[in-house]
């Protein structure tokens, strides 16, 4: 079989402080060549998605959208938007990104799957930070309720980014086969949005709806996090016995892609 | 060691599946020094990124206890949005290497100044080169892989790599690549020649320059055909440059004369520079080189035909001036009274002649294969055109005597039964260099005529004549129209 050169087969502790060590200078790689050090620099990273979610939700109450139940407008919008940017965020990064790095590959330590890592990492927390800062702030402002069960949440939004990270590998590593990848992920990703459980609470749907949206594996952690944040106000349906095996088929499906992908590399 | 073992290479491409490497086997040990020698596209940077591991095998196995480092002085891996400091931090990062000593180093040797401190995308290759190099040099590596090092930055700069290299880590292994079998020959020590997806191997350069040079020369005559012809004079002498240069065969010849000048061998020099510039007569450096060589060997007509002919081609005046002058002073005239005609880049009839315009001139209106160099040397003096060049030849007796045929036809208005017709279904390609050339000169296709065609009709050098005018060759060039109008007695 073949095999790239070898040394001293490293022990597990060794090869995770280098893993770390290629995770963190890859991050602030992407941080610098990303926001750069001019203005507000890395803030932007959480900045962005903050403007994005506050953007959202003023325009939902503005215009009073209909949701379907009595939570307040504002808690609706912030745990459905800041979703939306969690699931779509990291394809839409990862997409392309080996392409982009490929000269990174002269370094041995740096495989494919560390591109698509920091990114995701980035991405996850970038989305994180804004959701959590914005959810401090209208608590703090008496717009918005503390979360009824913490842990439910921060569950339910680790099932989003887990679902959106395996994605976002699968879909980044096709792209490198294929550039249609990347083509058809703007529209996909627009056509999910309302399907995702960011508009919509599964509860106020008819029954063949629900029955509908819920294959969509997003929708069960929009719906958890919901849970989380105001579960005796709303009823939220989700099935972890549904989005866990299907998230852990794609993920298995992303490490193939990868590993096929990085075995036919090819440099400039 | 690194072990390289039956490994296999295959790209796809949009046309099925390259075999670019065909098992290929060695051993590369501490202090050895690998040079690979190898044409274009035979596979040398395929090879490197596969030692390297950025690359994996299609089948076979590399196997190395050593640290290998990426391709030496590839300034691919910047973040080009990135500062310098950024760029040595990142790598220090990644190779767990203590930052402030490397970013000591790489501010001593890369001489980068302030510019350290501001995007690689503002820099100039030269800068990239040497940020490159001085990145390579902080980790260190047991093997080194290096590829073409040799091809930006000044003298001084070469001289502190090599110091760095082959000085400071002449003890590591290296495998290194490079279009200049010069550079391989003075820094390794094991050579290799890639060729057809295998790798020979040889402890001695000679016996691997040979066997390299054996399987370009099989190559090149194929090669040379592949090339279109040029619409006119002015970019045949422009093209020229970079197409030889690309050829294969072309920089083998002129390595070789590039050595034996080197060494003072200065009339067998000139030979090879003569054999390299047979295969692109309008290369002007060369002919630099080649008057150079015969200055050296007392041959002082020839040198000065072969200055001039670099001029005409548009190698400055001022460069060669002092040259001039020694060998016409040998010559016993004066520079004042012969001034030396510089290229300019109008149509062909009101360039400078050069050397190659003579001989071909020669070959087609007087059937002469080769010229006194004295003669060639009078005719260059005499003439600032290629106009009046060829004017004075067809009033020359020779001309009459050579196409008396065609002169009988053209007075009786049946020229073109003058050409033979063998020449049918030829292509363009298949014709000699000199008919080529000509066939450009005469029938520019900016000109409104067809080089190509010309060319094709050409098999005989008795055709060139008849074919040229047949064409409507030398459109405009009023005073050789007026010489052969002489000749026809209208």
């Amino acid at each position: 079989m073949a095999s790239e050169p070898t040394q001293r087969v490293p022990t597990l502790w060794e090869s995770a402080r280098v893993q770390k060590r290629i995770l963190s200078a890859l991050l602030i790689r992407e941080i610098l060549t990303r926001y750069g050090r001019h203005n507000i620099g890395f803030l932007w990273l959480f900045v962005e998605p903050m403007i994005f979610t506050l953007g959202v939700t003023a325009l939902w109450t503005a215009t009073k959208s209909v949701h379907g139940s009595d939570l307040p407008i504002v808690a609706f919008a912030l745990t459905g938007y800041s979703s939306v940017l969690l699931w779509r965020n990291m394809p839409g990064r990862c997409i392309g990104a080996l392409q982009a790095n490929i000269p990174l590959m002269y370094h041995r330590n740096i495989r494919p799957l560390d591109i698509y890592f920091s990114r995701i990492l980035l991405e996850f927390g970038g989305a994180t930070i804004s959701f959590a800062t914005l959810s401090v702030l209208f608590i703090s402002l008496g717009m918005l309720d503390p979360p009824e069960d913490f842990l439910k949440v921060v569950a339910g939004w680790l099932v989003i980014a887990w679902f959106g990270a395996v994605l976002a590998i699968t879909l980044g590593a096709m792209s490198h086969e294929n550039e249609l990848v990347d083509k058809f992920w703007h529209p996909a990703s627009y056509l999910l949005f309302p399907l995702s459980g960011a508009g919509f609470l599964v509860a106020a749907l008819p029954p063949f709806a629900q029955e509908i949206v819920l294959w969509i594996p997003m929708v069960h952690g929009v719906e958890m996090v919901r849970d989380g944040y105001f579960g005796s106000q709303a009823r939220a349906i989700y099935d972890l016995s549904y989005v866990i095996p299907v998230s852990l088929m794609l993920n298995v499906v992303a490490l193939m892609m990868v590993r096929y992908v990085s075995r036919r590399l090819v440099l400039e | 060691m690194i072990r390289v073992q039956d490994v296999h290479k295959v790209y796809e491409t949009r046309f099925g599946e390259t075999h670019v490497l065909n098992g290929i086997n060695f051993n590369l040990a501490m202090g050895e020094r690998l040079g690979v020698l190898g044409r274009n596209g035979a596979g040398k940077s395929t090879l490197i990124r596969l030692i390297s591991g950025a690359e994996l095998p299609t089948s076979g196995r590399i196997t190395s206890d050593l640290s290998i480092s990426w391709p030496l002085a590839f300034s691919g891996a910047f973040q080009p949005m990135l500062t310098g400091i950024d760029n040595v931090r990142f790598i220090s990062r990644i190779y767990d290497q203590d930052f402030d000593k490397n970013i000591a180093f790489v501010e001593d040797f890369a001489e980068l100044g302030p510019y350290l401190r501001e995007e690689v995308r503002t820099y100039s290759s030269g800068m990239r080169a040497r940020l490159a190099f001085a990145i390579s040099m902080i980790i260190e590596f047991d093997c080194f892989l290096i590829d073409e090092v040799g091809a930006v930055g000044d003298a001084r700069f070469h001289e502190r790599c090599n110091r760095e290299l082959f000085g400071k880590r002449g003890d590591r292994a290296m495998v290194i690549i490079s279009h200049d079998a010069g550079y391989i020959r003075d820094h390794c020590n094991k050579f290799g020649v890639l060729h057809e997806g295998k790798l020979g191997l040889f402890d001695d350069f000679e016996l691997a320059y040979s066997d390299f040079r054996e399987k370009i020369g099989l190559e090149s005559a194929q090669r040379s055909k592949s090339e279109g012809l040029a619409v006119d004079r002015t970019q045949l002498i422009e093209n020229t440059h970079t197409v030889a240069v690309r050829d294969d065969g072309f920089r083998v010849i002129v390595q070789e004369a590039d050595w034996l000048r080197d060494e003072g061998h200065w009339a067998r020099a000139e030979k090879s520079y003569a054999r390299a510039l047979n295969l692109y007569p309008y290369q002007r450096s060369y002919w630099v080189q080649l008057a150079h060589c015969a200055k050296e060997a007392g041959d002082f007509a020839r040198a000065e035909a072969a200055y001039r002919t670099a001029c005409a081609l548009g190698e400055p005046v001022a460069d060669v001036r002092e040259h001039v002058r020694f060998v016409m002073g040998k010559l016993g005239v004066a520079e004042k009274d012969y001034p030396v005609a510089s290229y300019s880049s109008v149509t062909a009839k009101n360039q400078p002649p050069a050397w190659p315009d003579v001989t071909n001139f020669a070959h087609a209106a007087w059937h002469e294969d080769a010229l006194e160099d004295e003669e060639i040397l009078d005719l260059l003096r005499a003439h600032e055109t290629c106009d009046s060049l060829l004017a004075t030849m067809v009033a020359d007796p020779r001309f009459a005597n050579a196409q008396h045929a065609w002169i009988e036809a053209r007075r009786k208005d049946r020229s073109d039964q003058a050409v033979s017709r063998e020449s049918e279904g030829r292509s363009a390609h298949d014709a000699e260099t000199w008919v080529r050339n000509l066939a450009v000169i005469a029938c520019p296709a900016s000109g409104g005529c067809d080089p190509a065609s010309a060319a094709a009709r050409i098999s005989v050098v008795q055709d060139a004549w008849p074919v040229l005018l047949d064409e409507g060759g030398f459109p405009g060039w009023a005073a050789t129209h007026a010489a052969i109008r002489k000749q026809l007695g209208r």
